[in-house]
């Protein structure tokens, strides 16, 4: 018999897959979910769900891109040095 | 500090920039598209980010979370410059989409659990990049934080200055507002019974 119940377990659920429980608390979750497969199928929907979204929208930056801003940092490390762009400090 | 020292101590600045802040360029563009939602304004707000990360990297801590650090920098020039330029999405009740959404509606649509992930994996990427692009500003930068960069609700409260609590609201409700939006694709592109 688990220690928590289903609908806890489903409340945390998006906070355990996103690894922010402590571990005695993801443990708890764990060992309900390995029991219990109407849980596990709504949390294995969800963990694939997130997966989809960071995997689908990742975009490719244009190749000129880091050329375009290392020739921006060069003119800017031309001109004067880090830490002149902000007001210096007195003394 | 004698000029030399300055002019050394200003290359040896530029040098660790260049090998610990430009290789998040990737990451950071992905991002920038999220937020601006096209390309072009993505390259400038990715440039103005590296330009201003640069003026302000003498005041950076080293060995702190350089890649917070960077993304709170691109959160804040988008909301200060770039946001201005852009209409929003309507704010719709996302209030109203309740827990499990999107798993009980492709449940309603006669699939199997199995199936469910598939019909959404079988999605164009630019399907689910509109989907959260669509999210009022507030939920699509907690979850593109979250759920596309992989910040911790701590450093997501970091980057954007609000409390951790916040962001997990934010959080819940961006994730059920994307369910939505994504459900309306999967409808849009008749993969389901309605």
């Amino acid at each position: 018999m688990s220690e928590i119940s289903c609908e806890e377990v489903l409340g945390e659920i998006e906070h355990y897959l996103h690894g922010e429980l402590d571990d005695r608390r993801a443990s708890l979750l764990a060992d309900h979910l390995a029991d219990c497969p109407p849980c596990f199928e709504r949390a294995e929907f969800q963990r694939r769900l997130k997966e989809i979204v960071r995997t689908k929208c990742r975009s490719e930056a244009p190749q000129p891109l880091l050329w375009r801003i290392k020739v921006a940092l060069r003119s800017e490390w031309r001109t004067r040095g880090p830490g002149e762009g902000t007001p210096p400090k007195s003394g | 500090m004698s000029k030399a020292e300055a002019a050394r101590r200003d290359e040896e600045l530029e040098a660790r920039f260049e090998a610990e802040a430009l290789p998040m360029l990737p990451g950071l563009y992905s991002a920038a598209f999220r937020l601006t939602r096209n390309a072009a304004d993505a390259e400038d707000l990715v440039q103005e980010t590296f330009l201003r990360a640069y003026r302000g990297f003498h005041q950076f801590e080293p060995g702190t979370n350089l890649k917070a650090w960077l993304y709170r920098i691109l959160t804040n020039t988008f909301i200060n410059s770039y946001r201005k330029r852009q209409r929003e999405p309507q704010t719709i009740s996302d209030d109203q989409v309740e827990d499990w959404y999107l798993y009980s509606k492709m449940a309603e649509g006669g699939l199997e659990p199995s199936a469910e992930t598939s019909v959404l994996e079988s999605l164009p990427d630019e399907d689910v990049q509109q989907a959260l692009s669509s999210l009022p500003e507030q939920f699509r930068i907690a979850v593109m934080l979250a759920d596309v960069e992989g910040f911790s609700y701590k450093e997501i409260a970091e980057i954007t200055g609000v409390p951790i609590g916040t962001v997990m609201s934010r959080l819940h409700r961006g994730r059920k507002a994307l369910e939505k939006r994504l459900w309306d694709v999967v409808r849009e592109r008749g993969l389901v019974r309605d």
